[in-house]
């Protein structure tokens, strides 16, 4: 009797070392480096900084941003997927050209999809098309209507064979213009050369122009979305208008490499949906054209693989090349 | 006319706002940080800028971390040029022309002078921007955004062809090194096709060579293992320094090299993307064919460094219209400050000075109050500076070599970088020892990434037409110049070798 | 007299950049040209590379006249110096990722200046030391940049 006591006892001991392990050092113990692959300034960087500036409130240790640019966002998001899986860094940017469209054409360094545990996704950055404020055409079927009398139509882009570009290939496509894609480098020069009316059409994200909408010198025409986006509700998709151009734009989310631990992962996706209904951050994320749409692991796990599908059907279905 | 005083009036506020205790404070922790980043190599304005934006945060005030942020950027343009004029490394792009006259001038112990002159030069060119943003910000901002890509390509070439003529030594050889630098630009990720170029599979160059990696290994390094050839034991510097300050002939030979290095600074600066470099290529070049003693220039003419250094001052000014006016941000320093206003809760763009005047004005009455602080630091510290020449050159090389090596390793925090570094320093040795000029090289590097972009972008835009570079007013204007200036150029070649074949 | 001198090197540079020019027109052929009014990313390098064959031989004919009696490119030796200033700063970033900033660095300053420039040792050590120090506080503590610990990570 007294022995199977005992035998419980030690038994119990045993069964409880990982708590034990997991009280002595609970996550996180010290600050959590959040690496953004693209350039410091760019919309993927200010809204990692907007969720550090909050994120004080609800997370027992600071989030430190860390900018790595490179190689289109795949240079910082290898470093993530090689680091150590302990939950202390953390890609946020998850869903961007380089995780969604890039793999349909190129070979990559690392598996995006199984490399990589979706955290939680922040907010989606759809593709807009954007003509200037004084041109002679004022909707889509305007601008179609002009440029089908030209030999082609100029669009400037932020990035060769991004999502935006991908996304105004297809458009030329669905509508029968030919679409000449002009890339920059990045968003910002991008919106520089339509508003200077370099190009006759520019694709952007919202948060890329929202000053520019709200001055007039920029209308937005179009949205590449399944359903509107919040951040500019009056402008149409294009499937509205009858031109079948859906893919989900740039997804943000944050994400850990292969390997983090499960509790990890719940804790982090926990205290991000904290920051995500947190008002100030909200206003804030508004304020800037970047929409809170938050989404859990397995949501958005699937809202993921279902974006990637999405691209390469439109990639299929209008043929689009890397030259 | 009630513009005008509006604009007194809001200038006005601004001042008030700006000589408030904490922002007076702020902005001059700036213009020390500022001084500081721009002195070290390696880290730059942009990096330390958005290391302090979680700090921007617990200030609280847009208005304060602006000021602070403003005066990190102007800051390290006044710091960029010590090192350039001290120890021949150009801290950026902009100070690249400045090494050329300055350094000679610290080798004949003028370097007080050289200091000075460009302290002095910042602070007029920077306050002409400033007053030239308060009042012509807007229509400026406006034709800033006429430049498109052909535009950029004639501008970017005039600035090589300038390049070209800085160089000392025989034609063929300026040309070659051109060369080599466009070259050297060209590895990394090319943006209009997506490839990949002479990487060789190595990841690190992906993103191509760095800018500091290079002048650090070619100007820097290449200098010091130049000199480990003859064994210089003592400073440096072994001409007595006669002067401390520049001397009133000085400064009248350089007064109009600051005035028109200023206004070329201020308007061309105003272009994102490159815009400082060109304008301090620019009045290089002009102060060599107005002067009256261009052989001097290349040996330590005191023009060659006043103007250069006025010009790019004023375009860091400049460089803000665009962010303030239209909400477009023209480098990456700019950039992190429009980051930082976005984040609390501030638009930058057309309707800042409406919706926000506090904002603008404060900022704007700081950048002149920002100049007036840098002057009065760096002055003094040229003494410092020219003391630390009298250090013996044998410890005063391995020393820089450190500076080096850290400053480069702070990029990205890898030990490949110093490598590189290594290479181009053995490279840059070697091309000293054949009397190859490694300035217009560096800025053929800088200069020809803009330029390959830009003339693919105009050609997509064009449908294949060369004719757009022509067609437009602003493109074409300067392709005239150009062509103008190439026919000038010949002329008076051809006409020296006939007057040397008659004599 | 000094023009004479450097004319043999400047024609061996002149083959040296043609040699350079020829690789990487060669290098450049595996990019895509495109054509004139669509230039591909292999398009101005390799017309670059052309141009810069074209130069390095008009730099070798320029110099083709005389240079027998070419000045010596090392002099008396001179070549020691700056090679071991190149062997030093090389063994530098090699073992700065072993041990770490701080002993390669002080190593670094004791090695240069006692074998190329042979100052005293007191003097060398004190400023090898304050050297390092300075450099630590400044790039690690008052600018943030992590510096490479070595094994001691």
């Amino acid at each position: 009797m007294k022995i199977r006591i005992l035998l419980a006892l030690v038994l119990g001991v045993f069964l409880s070392f990982p708590a034990w392990g997991m009280a002595a050092e609970k996550f996180p113990t010290k600050a959590i480096e959040v690496d953004v692959p693209f350039a410091a300034g760019g919309s993927t960087d200010v809204l990692a900084r907007l969720v550090g500036k909050v994120a004080p409130k609800y997370f027992d240790k600071p989030l430190v941003v860390v900018n790595k640019p490179g190689g289109g966002g795949i240079t910082g998001t290898e470093s993530v997927v090689r680091s150590k899986p302990d939950g202390y860094t953390l890609y946020l940017g998850q869903g961007s050209g380089h995780d969604l469209v890039t793999p349909h054409f190129q070979k990559m360094p690392y598996d995006p999809f199984n490399d990589l545990i979706p955290i939680c996704r922040l907010s989606v950055h759809s593709i807009v098309m954007i003509i200037r404020g004084d041109a002679p055409y004022k909707t889509l079927k305007e601008f179609i209507e002009w440029g089908k009398k030209k030999d082609q139509v100029t669009a400037s882009v932020s990035t060769k064979a991004g999502s935006v570009d991908i996304t105004f290939q297809a458009v030329g496509k669905a509508t029968g213009l030919k679409i000449v894609t002009v890339p920059f480098r990045g968003g910002a020069e991008a919106v520089t050369s339509i508003v200077g009316g370099q190009t006759d059409c520019g694709g952007n994200h919202p948060s890329e122009i929202i000053s520019h909408i709200k001055s007039k010198r920029l209308i937005p025409i179009a949205v590449a979305l399944e359903n509107r986006d919040s951040a500019i509700p009056d402008v149409p998709t294009f499937r509205e208008l009858g031109y079948n151009v859906v893919a989900v734009g740039s997804v943000k989310g944050v994400a850990a490499p292969k390997g983090t631990p499960p509790e990890v992962i719940s804790y982090l996706a926990d205290r991000f949906k904290k920051v995500c209904d947190d008002p100030e951050f909200i206003k804030s994320m508004k304020d800037i054209g970047q929409p809170v749409m938050y989404q859990g692991p397995q949501d958005f796990s699937k809202y993921l693989k279902d974006g990637f599908v999405q691209f390469g059907q439109m990639i299929k279905e209008f043929n689009i090349k890397l030259e | 006319m009630s513009e005008i005083l509006g604009m007194f009036q809001g200038l006005g506020n601004g001042f008030a706002i700006a000589f408030t205790l904490t922002n007076l404070t702020f902005a001059f922790i700036g213009a020390v940080l500022g001084t500081v980043v721009g002195i070290l190599p390696g880290l730059g304005p942009s990096a330390t800028i958005s290391l302090l934006l979680p700090v921007s945060f617990k200030i609280g005030s847009p208005v304060t971390s602006i000021i602070m942020m403003a005066g990190i950027f102007y800051g390290a343009m006044y710091g960029g040029s010590t090192t350039s004029i001290l120890v021949n490394i150009p801290g950026e792009a902009a100070s690249v022309v400045t090494c050329i006259d300055g350094y000679q001038m610290a080798r004949k112990g003028r370097a007080g002078p050289a200091l000075g002159i460009a302290a002095i030069g910042s602070f007029i060119a920077g306050t002409i921007g400033v007053i030239g943003l308060t009042f012509v910000a807007p229509p400026l901002a406006e034709f800033a955004l006429k430049f498109g890509p052909p535009e950029y390509f004639a501008l970017t070439l005039l600035g090589l062809l300038m390049a070209t003529m800085l160089g000392e030594g025989s034609i063929i050889k300026g040309l070659i090194m051109v060369v080599m630098g466009l070259l050297l630009g060209s590895v990394g990720l090319d943006p209009i096709s997506g490839a990949i170029r002479f990487t060789w599979g190595l990841n690190m160059l992906q993103e191509g060579i760095d800018f500091v990696t290079l002048a650090m290994g070619m100007f820097g390094m290449g200098e010091i293992f130049i000199n480990l050839e003859k064994a210089i034991k003592t400073e440096l510097v072994t001409r007595k320094v006669d002067h401390l300050w520049p001397t009133l002939k000085d400064w009248a030979d350089s007064k109009w090299a600051v005035i028109r290095g200023s206004f070329i600074g201020f308007f061309i600066g105003i272009l994102p993307g490159g815009g400082a470099v060109i304008s301090s290529l620019v009045s290089y070049a002009v102060e060599k064919r107005i002067s009256k003693t261009p052989e001097e220039f290349g040996k330590g003419a005191i023009q060659g460094v006043a103007g250069p250094e006025s010009a790019n001052n004023a375009a860091a000014s400049a460089s803000f219209i665009p962010l303030l006016t239209l909400g477009i941000p023209g480098n990456a320093a700019i950039a992190m400050i429009f980051a930082a206003l976005l984040i609390q809760g501030v638009q930058p763009g057309p309707f800042l000075i409406t919706e926000k005047p506090d904002i603008f004005w404060g900022v704007v009455a700081s950048m002149y109050i920002g100049n007036v602080m840098l002057l009065i630091l760096n002055l003094p510290m040229v003494g410092l500076w020219v003391q630390l020449l009298r250090v013996p050159y044998s410890i005063l090389a391995p020393i820089i070599v450190l500076f080096c090596c850290v400053g480069v390793y702070s990029l990205r925090n890898t030990v490949f970088d110093i490598y590189v570094m290594g290479i181009f320093g053995v490279i840059g040795y070697i091309m000293r020892k054949v009397r190859l000029d490694p300035g217009p090289m560096i800025l053929a590097f800088v200069l020809g990434p803009i330029l390959e972009r830009a003339i693919r972008q105009a050609l997509l835009i064009s449908a294949g037409s060369p004719l757009i570079f022509f067609t437009r007013p602003i493109s074409g204007t300067l392709m005239g110049f150009l062509i103008l200036f190439i026919l000038m150029q010949v002329f008076i070649t051809l006409r020296r070798k006939k007057a040397d074949r008659a004599s | 007299m000094r023009r004479t001198a450097i004319e043999k090197w400047d024609r061996v540079s002149g083959y040296v950049l043609l040699a350079i020019g020829v690789i990487t027109a060669w290098s450049s052929t595996s990019l895509s040209m495109g054509k004139a009014s669509r230039p591909g990313p292999g398009f101005l390098p390799f017309g670059l590379a052309l141009i810069l064959s074209i130069l390095a031989i008009a730099l070798i004919l320029e110099n083709r006249k005389k240079g027998e009696s070419a000045a010596p490119f090392w002099p008396e030796r001179t070549w020691l110096r700056p090679l071991l200033g190149v062997a030093i700063f090389l063994l530098y970033a090699f073992v700065l990722g072993i041990l770490g900033f701080i002993p390669t660095t002080f190593l670094f300053l004791v090695v240069w200046m006692g074998a190329i420039e042979r100052i005293r040792w007191f003097t060398l050590l004190t400023i090898s030391i304050a050297v390092t120090a300075v450099l630590f506080f400044i790039f690690e503590y008052f600018l943030e940049v992590p510096l490479p610990a070595g094994f001691w990570s």
